[in-house]
């Protein structure tokens, strides 16, 4: 897989600030890569380095093997769509679209063809003579969307695109930008912060945190096998149990937790103290004891949520939330039960 | 965001060069001639070099020695311009009356003598064995005075360079300045009474009444001052639509003075100042939550209390944001009083176009002119720290 | 008791803001050479007075040539330091922006006596070009707020918009940063134009009989020999002012409109 772009030991500061450090990232030719980070953790100004709005502080990026470090951003044929979608208000949705193909100096008569094209493709042909704030939010999004498109460039970056979206409109636009992305072949750069839309959406997520990259993978690396804290805290939700390795061995590990010897997945040393991570949902409840990794429990707190509940769970001093299903049958606050899970759904964290 | 590149500063100084070099030159710059045409004093140096530098030699008592008087002789010699000696005898005229004559003799004189070493003033005319005629010119040759600044104060030197209160037949200065202050803060006062209410009020409505009482605002705002004076001229004279209207009812029997007096320019300003003072209160108040009267009731106070403890408080910036404007505006007011007050109602401004315009003393205009100046920028700088005050992290 | 009390208040207020303006308005078509009412007849004559009499049309022609010189002058300025100022790329951006905002504050008559003699010094007194300048410095404010509120409306997104979709700095500053600066340059010039409309104080100080422009030809009517046709020009300049200010809050809605995205 040869890299696309590239960006080598970016730094970028902002004053004694630094917000990207010494950063490497590795995006292929049709690579929908998303950037998912909370606000400030440095992932809409790589976003705008790659655009080149802001330059590096030091290291360099490449695009296709030549470096772009320093080429204005009007040179680097990136489609960009922006937070708030930034269309010109003074111009209708045609000359919107027309805008970088005017800039590339395209025929009258292709630009006007081209842009009715990719306007009955977004179903906005309709709507060509209006102006942006004459649109719904989502009207003015798929404009965005198509004038980035539009002059086919080599890149699209989007600076959370879906955000001002209302939840419908936002899964609907998701899917619809998923299915651009495999029927074009776009190579796709995705700033969220929103995970879920990261899972729907991405080939990779690169989860950022404080300047760097805590983890690269695709959704389900990320989700199943969270390397860091961060990462296993930031996306979905997770326990975090702490506890002791008292065997290891290839990708297998036995914890001491409390009383129990839980044997999980992971790559570590015996004798460290370490972080599980395991997922509410994969929690098994039983009222019978089961044969491996299983902890005695009481149920403590039973939380409705409409189609599953959420029972807080006490082993001891450790504290558990599990997700049961309605169809798994009630737990009454009280109840004495069994947890139980698989070893692969057990994560060992670095800590 | 990236810091400004280079090009980007380049770029920006080009495009505010323009205009910076445009305000030096016609805005900074006549102010500044202004300011120095206030302590400026040279008409006489420029006549009299010679003597100028000679009379570092006269202690002030008696006659002056012999070198300064052939100085002097000499300089007159070679008077050449004639406008220029025309300003020197002008300037020495206002300190002792009767230079004019004695001048023109001597210039005469001097031009007419063989030998200026050897002639004898006092024989041309017996006035320069007066010391008070010498006195006057070694006063007049610095170049440099602090004549007008003193004098717009009411205040002069006396013979022996001493700072002296200006005798009360000609001070005039600082009665004017009292009364601009004054006729100025009771405006302002006026304009606050008339100007809280009315922003609450506004503040308060909604829909079409906020609408109509901004409009009513905002309509005099966009007049001509020029017709806003004129109306209130038309409106306060003897015939004037007020006098026929209060007659029309009986409540006076002949007609009210209401123009060429203070109340007049009382009102004439009011009516040109009071968008000044509602727009500020205005703008403080409608960033209000409209629920924090109802909260304040809910919480036991009665309307007056929650007037007192929690809106006049919030308003308060405004407020003072408004008195500052309004007065800052109404010392500088010129034609309002020009055209609706009388003689004992001409503010400040009044007295420097006078004398820049009537009697072209711009010493005296320039002093005045300073001391409004100064006022105007204190009172600017005061509305500058107050306006930017409630944004400061902290702050009220 | 209280609701009564604010309605009176209210209205006492309004009438005293809004009718002493519309109270001069019919006067100016009285037939009568007394400016009082009851109006005897209605006539034209002192609208025609104000065209024909030679001191008022010329006053009114050089309102226009000054007016027209002194917006031009003062919204070439103006928009290029508000432009400059943007985004303060530039030390001292702060002080330049008062510099800019203090002919507004300082008292005209100050301005007046400093402008007078420097313009005799330049040997610019009593010329056209001289009171153009002297209004000129005085509409610069206007033009400078105006111009720099409808630039700092302007989404920094857009502009990065425009260049990532391929256009240089100077097609951006063209097609996308100076069409949405229109509106607020546009309010700033009809700002600029109602100011100088309206000054009596500097033209006192700077204008020769010449440049006599209608506010002074008013202001000394008044002072000297008030006639009917001062508020025949009264209403000339109320019908004229608020033309532009309806043209200026046109603009603004529209550009307001034009921005108001989510």
């Amino acid at each position: 897989m040869g890299a696309f772009i590239a960006f080598k030991n970016v730094t970028k500061k902002f004053g004694a600030l630094t917000v990207v450090d010494n950063l490497d990232l590795e995006i292929a030719k049709g690579e929908f890569v998303s950037l998912l980070g909370p606000s400030g953790s440095g992932k809409t100004t790589l976003l705008m380095m790659l655009a080149g709005f802001e330059r590096p502080t030091s290291g360099e990026i490449f695009l296709d093997g030549k470096p772009i470090t320093h080429l204005p951003p009007h040179r680097r044929q990136m489609g960009m769509v922006f937070q708030n979608y930034a269309l010109f208000p003074h111009m209708t949705v045609a000359e919107n679209v027309a805008f970088p193909l005017e800039m590339q100096r395209v025929p009258r008569a292709e630009i006007v063809r081209r842009v009715e094209r990719a306007l009955d493709m977004v179903r906005l042909g309709a709507l060509k003579d209006r102006k942006p704030s004459q649109l719904s939010g989502g009207q003015q999004q798929r404009v965005a969307l198509t004038r980035a498109l539009v002059f086919e460039p080599d890149v699209i970056l989007m600076d959370e695109p879906l955000g001002a979206l209302d939840k419908q409109l936002r899964e609907h636009m998701q899917l619809e930008i998923r299915d651009l992305h495999r029927r074009l072949g776009l190579t796709i750069v995705f700033v969220t912060h929103d995970q879920s839309e990261a899972l729907t959406m991405s080939d990779r997520i690169a989860v950022f945190n404080a300047g760097k990259i805590e983890q690269i993978d695709t959704p389900q690396m990320v989700y199943d096998r969270p390397r860091t804290r961060f990462v296993a805290e930031f996306i979905g939700e997770t326990n975090l149990v702490a506890g002791k390795v008292v065997d290891a061995g290839g990708e297998r590990a036995v914890v001491r937790v409390g009383d129990a010897a839980l044997s999980v997945c992971g790559n570590v040393q015996p004798g460290r103290d370490v972080s599980l991570s395991l997922r509410p949902e994969r929690i098994r409840l039983g009222s019978t004891p089961a044969a491996a990794n299983a902890l005695p429990v009481t149920v403590a707190d039973c939380i409705y949520h409409g189609d599953h509940m959420r029972l807080v769970l006490k082993s001891g001093s450790l504290e558990l939330v599990a997700r049961a299903e309605r169809l798994a049958g009630d737990w009454p606050v009280g109840t004495e039960a069994v947890a139980s899970f698989d070893p692969q759904d057990c994560t060992v964290l670095a800590s | 965001m990236s810091r400004p590149s280079i090009r980007d500063r380049a770029w920006a100084a080009a495009l505010v060069a323009p205009l910076v070099l445009f305000l030096v030159l016609f805005f900074v710059w006549p102010l500044w001639t202004m300011v120095t045409a206030s302590v400026v004093d040279d008409a006489v140096t420029k006549v009299l070099p010679r003597t100028a530098a000679a009379m570092a030699q006269w202690d002030g008592n008696d006659l002056p020695p012999p070198a300064v008087q052939t100085a002097f002789a000499e300089d007159l010699r070679s008077a050449e311009d004639q406008q220029a000696l025309g300003e020197a005898v002008r300037r020495l005229n206002s300190a002792v009356s009767g230079f004019r004559t004695l001048l023109s003799r001597t210039v005469t004189a001097a031009r007419e003598a063989a030998d200026l070493a050897s002639l004898d003033l006092a024989a041309i005319d017996r006035r320069w064995s007066d010391p008070r005629f010498w006195r006057a010119i070694r006063d007049a040759v610095p170049p440099y005075t602090d004549r007008n600044l003193l004098a717009a104060l009411d205040l002069k030197r006396d013979a022996s360079g001493n700072i002296t209160a200006e005798d009360p037949g000609t001070a005039a200065n600082r009665v004017i300045m009292l009364r601009t202050f004054v006729i100025a803060g009771t405006v302002t006062l006026v304009c606050a009474l008339i100007g809280l209410p009315y922003a609450m009020l506004a503040a308060s409505a909604s829909g079409l009444v906020r609408a109509l009482l901004l409009l009513a605002v905002l309509l005099p705002l966009w007049t001509s001052l020029l017709v806003r004076t004129a109306a209130w001229f038309i409106l306060l004279q003897q015939e004037g639509l007020i006098n026929d209207a209060l007659m029309a009812i009986g409540l006076i029997d002949g007609p009210l003075p209401l123009i060429f007096n203070r109340l007049g320019v009382i009102i004439a300003m009011t009516h040109v100042l009071l968008p000044f003072m509602v727009l500020p209160i205005y703008s403080v108040l409608i960033a209000v939550p409209r629920n924090l009267m109802p909260a304040a009731a809910s919480l036991g106070a009665g309307p007056l209390r929650a007037f007192w403890r929690v809106l006049l408080p919030l308003a308060m910036p405004g407020l003072m944001s408004g008195c500052l404007l309004v007065f800052m505006v109404a010392i500088g007011y010129y034609i309002t009083p020009a055209l609706v007050g009388g003689a004992n109602d001409q503010m400040i401004s009044s007295v420097i176009a006078f004398y820049a315009l009537g009697t072209a003393n711009w010493g005296m205009a320039g002093a005045l002119g300073l001391i409004l100046l100064a006022v105007t920028l204190l009172l600017y700088v005061v509305y500058g720290r107050l306006s930017r005050s409630p944004q400061l992290p902290g702050g009220a | 008791m209280l609701r009564a009390l604010q309605i009176v208040f209210g209205v006492l207020v309004v009438a005293f803001l809004i009718l002493p303006i519309i109270a001069i308005l019919p006067l100016a078509f009285t037939s009568s050479v007394f400016l009082t009412y009851p109006i005897p007849a209605y006539s034209l004559r002192w609208f025609e007075e104000l065209v024909t009499a030679d001191v008022w049309r010329l006053s009114i022609v050089n309102s226009l040539i000054i007016g027209i010189g002194a917006t031009v002058l003062s919204t070439v300025l103006g928009t290029l330091a508000a432009l400059g100022l943007r985004r303060s790329a530039l030390p001292l951006a702060g002080l330049l922006r008062t510099l800019f905002l203090l002919p507004m504050v300082v008292p005209a008559v100050v301005l007046g006596v400093g402008m007078q003699i420097l313009l005799v010094r330049l040997g610019l007194a009593s010329s056209y070009t001289g009171v153009i300048i002297a209004h000129a410095v005085l509409c610069v404010p206007f033009v400078v707020v105006s111009v720099s509120a409808a630039l700092q409306g302007i989404d920094p997104a857009i502009e990065r918009a425009a260049m990532s979709l391929g256009a240089p700095p100077v097609t951006v500053f063209r097609r996308v940063t100076l069409p949405l600066a229109v509106p607020g340059v546009v309010s700033g010039a009809v700002f600029a134009f109602a100011t100088s409309l309206d000054e009596v104080v500097i033209t006192l100080f700077v204008a020769g009989p010449n440049q006599r422009t209608l506010a002074r030809q008013m202001f000394s009517s008044i002072r000297e020999n008030i006639s009917p046709t001062v508020a025949a020009a009264a209403l000339l300049l109320i019908v004229g002012t608020l033309c532009l200010a309806a043209l200026a809050a046109l603009l603004r809605r529209r550009e307001k409109r034009a921005t108001a995205l989510p």
